[in-house]
Formats: C-alpha cells, sequence, structure tokens
C-alpha cells in the first residue's frame, strides 16, 4: 500500500538518481535512522554500524537509478540492502549473533548500552519508537514458532538450513514458518 | 495459485537465503508470473515492517558528514563533463589527480598525525602505521592503520589501491605476538577510485600488535587468511 511517505522517498531517490545531493541528504534525514537502528540490532557495535550503514548509502547512492518501485518501497529497498550488508560482515567476521528470545528484551542488551550515547530525545523519536512498538505488538501476536523463525532468519546471518538445524525441526517447516510469520505480519499491518 | 513451495522460496528469495541456481530459477518463475510477483513485493513490504520493529537509535552527526563528502567526491569523479573532455584533458586530468590525491595524502596524514597527538593527550597511545607490498607490487598504493591498542580498534586510510578482482575482497588482518594466527580485523571495500576510509575492530583482543597485513580472500573473507599477502607493515 503506497503511502504519501514513499511517494516522497521515491521523489527523493529520483532526484538523487539525477545526482541531486540536496535531495539525497534528506533521504539520508529520512532513512538513515531507521538502517542505522537496524546495524546497531544486528551488529551489536555501534561503529561497526556507522561503517555499514555509510557503505549502505553509497550504494544506495550508485543504484538510485536502478530502484524499480515496481519491486518494494523506497524504504524496504533500503532495509534489505543494509541487512544484505550487514549480513556479508557477520558472516564475514565469523560472529554468530546473540539471539534475543524476546525483541522487547533489547533495552538490555550490549548494544543498547554501547550505544547509549547516542540514543535519540525523546521528541526525535516518538514517532519512530511508536511504530516500532506497532510492529513489535503485531510481531507479539504471531505464534511463538512463528516469531522465532522469522526473527531468526531476518535478524541473524544464519540460513533456513542452519535454523532448521538449530531449533531441531524439518527443513520444510522452517520455510512455512518464515512465509506464514511474513505474510501474516504483512497483513496486520497494512 | 502459487504453491505453497514456491511460496515458501518467495520468503526466502526476499531474505536472500536462495543458492544461486534456486535463485536464478525463481526469477524464471517470477518473470511469467504477475501472482508471484506481487507475492514478492508483500514480503519485500512484511522485511521492511520487521526493519521497522527495532528501538530506535540516531546515527551520529559526523556519520552524515562522511556519507555526504563521499557522495560528493562519487559526483565529482562520475561527472559527464570530465567524462567527455576526458579524451583531450586526459594528461591534465591525471596530473591533477595526482596533485589532488597528493593534497589528500598529505592532508589526511596530518589529520592523522594530529589526531594521533589529541590521542596521546589524553593518555590513549596510538600507533601509525605503513603498509607496503611485499613484493613490490601496487607501488603507488598508500595504506596507513592508525591503531589505538587501548580502544582495540582503529583507521585503515586507503589510496590508490587496484580492485582485489571478481569474487575477491580485500580482508585486514592483524598480527599479534601472543595469537599464533593472524586476527581479522574485517572485509575492506575499496570504492572505484581506489580508495576507502574504515574504522576497524579486531575479531578478538590484541595484546602485542606486531604487524597489520592486508590480504586477498574469497569475497566475504575467511577466518584465517587463505590468500596472498599485498600489503603489510610491522609496528
Amino acid at each position: 500500500m503506497a503511502t504519501s511517505q514513499d511517494a516522497a522517498d521515491r521523489e527523493m531517490l529520483a532526484q538523487a538518481a539525477g545526482g541531486d545531493q540536496a535531495a539525497f541528504a534528506k533521504l539520508y534525514d529520512r532513512l538513515s535512522g531507521p538502517l542505522y537502528s537496524l546495524a546497531v540490532r544486528m551488529l551489536s557495535d555501534a561503529n561497526e554500524a556507522q561503517d555499514a550503514v555509510q557503505e549502505v548509502f553509497v550504494q544506495i547512492w550508485r543504484r538510485a537509478a536502478k530502484y524499480d518501485p515496481t519491486q518494494s518501497s523506497v524504504f524496504s529497498w533500503a532495509m534489505l540492502m543494509t541487512r544484505s550488508r550487514i549480513i556479508d560482515r557477520l558472516r564475514a567476521r565469523g560472529r554468530r549473533l546473540r539471539v534475543v528470545a524476546s525483541s522487547t528484551d533489547d533495552t538490555n542488551d550490549a548494544a543498547a548500552a554501547a550505544d547509549a550515547s547516542v540514543a535519540e530525545s525523546a521528541a526525535d523519536t516518538a514517532d519512530r519508537n511508536e511504530e516500532a512498538m506497532r510492529v513489535r505488538t503485531v510481531l507479539d501476536k504471531l505464534p511463538a514458532e512463528q516469531r522465532q523463525a522469522i526473527d531468526l532468519a531476518f535478524f541473524s546471518e544464519l540460513t533456513h538450513h542452519q535454523i532448521a538445524d538449530q531449533l531441531g525441526q524439518p527443513l520444510g517447516t522452517i520455510k512455512a514458518r518464515i512465509r506464514r510469520g511474513l505474510l501474516k505480519l504483512r497483513e496486520q499491518i497494512t | 495459485m502459487i504453491t505453497d513451495d514456491l511460496q515458501d522460496q518467495a520468503a526466502l528469495y526476499v531474505l536472500g537465503s536462495l543458492s544461486a541456481d534456486e535463485t536464478a530459477a525463481f526469477e524464471d518463475s517470477l518473470r511469467n508470473d504477475a501472482d508471484l510477483r506481487a507475492l514478492v513485493c508483500d514480503l519485500r513490504e512484511a522485511a521492511g515492517d520487521l526493519g521497522r520493529s527495532v528501538p530506535a537509535k540516531r546515527p551520529p552527526a559526523e556519520l552524515k558528514r562522511r556519507v555526504l563528502r563521499e557522495i560528493a567526491l562519487e559526483k565529482q569523479a562520475r561527472s559527464p563533463r570530465s567524462r567527455t573532455a576526458a579524451a583531450n584533458w586526459l594528461p591534465w586530468a591525471i596530473a591533477a589527480a595526482f596533485i589532488a590525491l597528493c593534497a589528500i595524502l598529505v592532508v589526511d596524514r596530518t589529520r592523522l598525525q594530529r589526531e594521533l597527538a589529541a590521542a596521546r593527550k589524553t593518555d590513549s597511545p596510538s600507533m601509525l602505521v605503513t603498509l607496503a607490498s611485499p613484493n613490490g607490487e601496487h607501488p603507488d598504493a598508500k595504506v596507513t592503520v592508525a591503531w589505538q591498542p587501548d580502544r582495540q580498534s582503529g583507521t585503515i586510510t586507503i589510496a590508490n589501491m587496484p580492485p582485489p578482482g571478481p569474487g575477491r575482497d580485500y580482508q585486514l588482518w592483524a598480527i599479534d605476538a601472543n595469537h599464533k594466527d593472524p586476527i581479522s580485523a574485517g572485509i575492506i571495500h575499496i570504492d572505484p577510485n581506489g580508495v576507502a576510509r574504515i574504522r576497524f575492530k579486531p575479531d578478538q583482543a590484541v595484546a602485542q600488535i606486531k604487524a597489520f597485513a592486508i590480504s586477498i580472500e574469497r569475497e566475504g573473507g575467511t577466518t584465517k587468511p587463505e590468500g596472498p599477502i599485498v600489503m603489510i607493515g610491522n609496528a
């Protein structure tokens, strides 16, 4: 479902594709918070998260002209690009993400502690935190096994084969849980 | 009607979890199936929604400056004027680029030295390590590491490095007297101009740094160096 924000994002990206650095700076302001938040959550390292986000924005600049609005919103395109870059980093470093069983415990994790100095003020982040809470509320309503499967599939570098091994479940079951969880999440949010 | 199996593949495709062969086969199906394309769109948006679920953090202001600086350099390098005029102005452009590179390196080295001095003043002893090719390759490449032992992190600055080649990545290693094997300090992505400036943190604690090295590894890197060392510098 396209929103006015999607349209504004597309406009900024189209201008950036034409070499407009001011439009790109606006797009940065719009996307950097969510992309950086994801990077901190997955990498558990504020410095590395900054490097990853910097690489992603350079990639966005280079690929802006190739963006296809029929395939995804600019936000999801950038979010998936960020996730992919983070997973490259996690795999390259041979690390294993410590998966937090409940996403609501995030405020207690190491990343949050390490990044406390750059946490947004309540005024600046109210909207995004409200949005995050809304998505988490929907996630909490999913069956636990679907929530666990999509949490591992999205926030860790584990493959679906590794997730099946880790959870001791057949591969087909894990694939179905990931798919059902994602679709249910989408259905509840739109 | 999309089968369950194809729906499962769609979810894995969006998450980048399919193998190269599976991806190619799935993309064939996508081309001929509008319903499947719509499903993939929905799944991409679901993935975007998941990304929204994490607690909000604000990136430091310095990150925006870094990004916009890099974009400005990219734009400059790609400007149509410089491309169309390249044939006539190539010798001048090379000379200008060389002068600019020298200036950047002088400024960068000055900055690194200033950072080093500042770090020393704040009781945060650092060291500056210059890396060079062990066999004389890449004579124009300039690679410098500023290492802060107490923070267990550093910054690597690279200019004039050729690309590592298809399917390959440069990987930075910290060689510690107390470790049998080099410690990975991460993948180094250089831009099309052969330039990079990256903050790094080795995977393990480095007690007594002996040297830093860059090797060429398979894409994504390795846990132990397997490829050739292309740059090395003693601490």
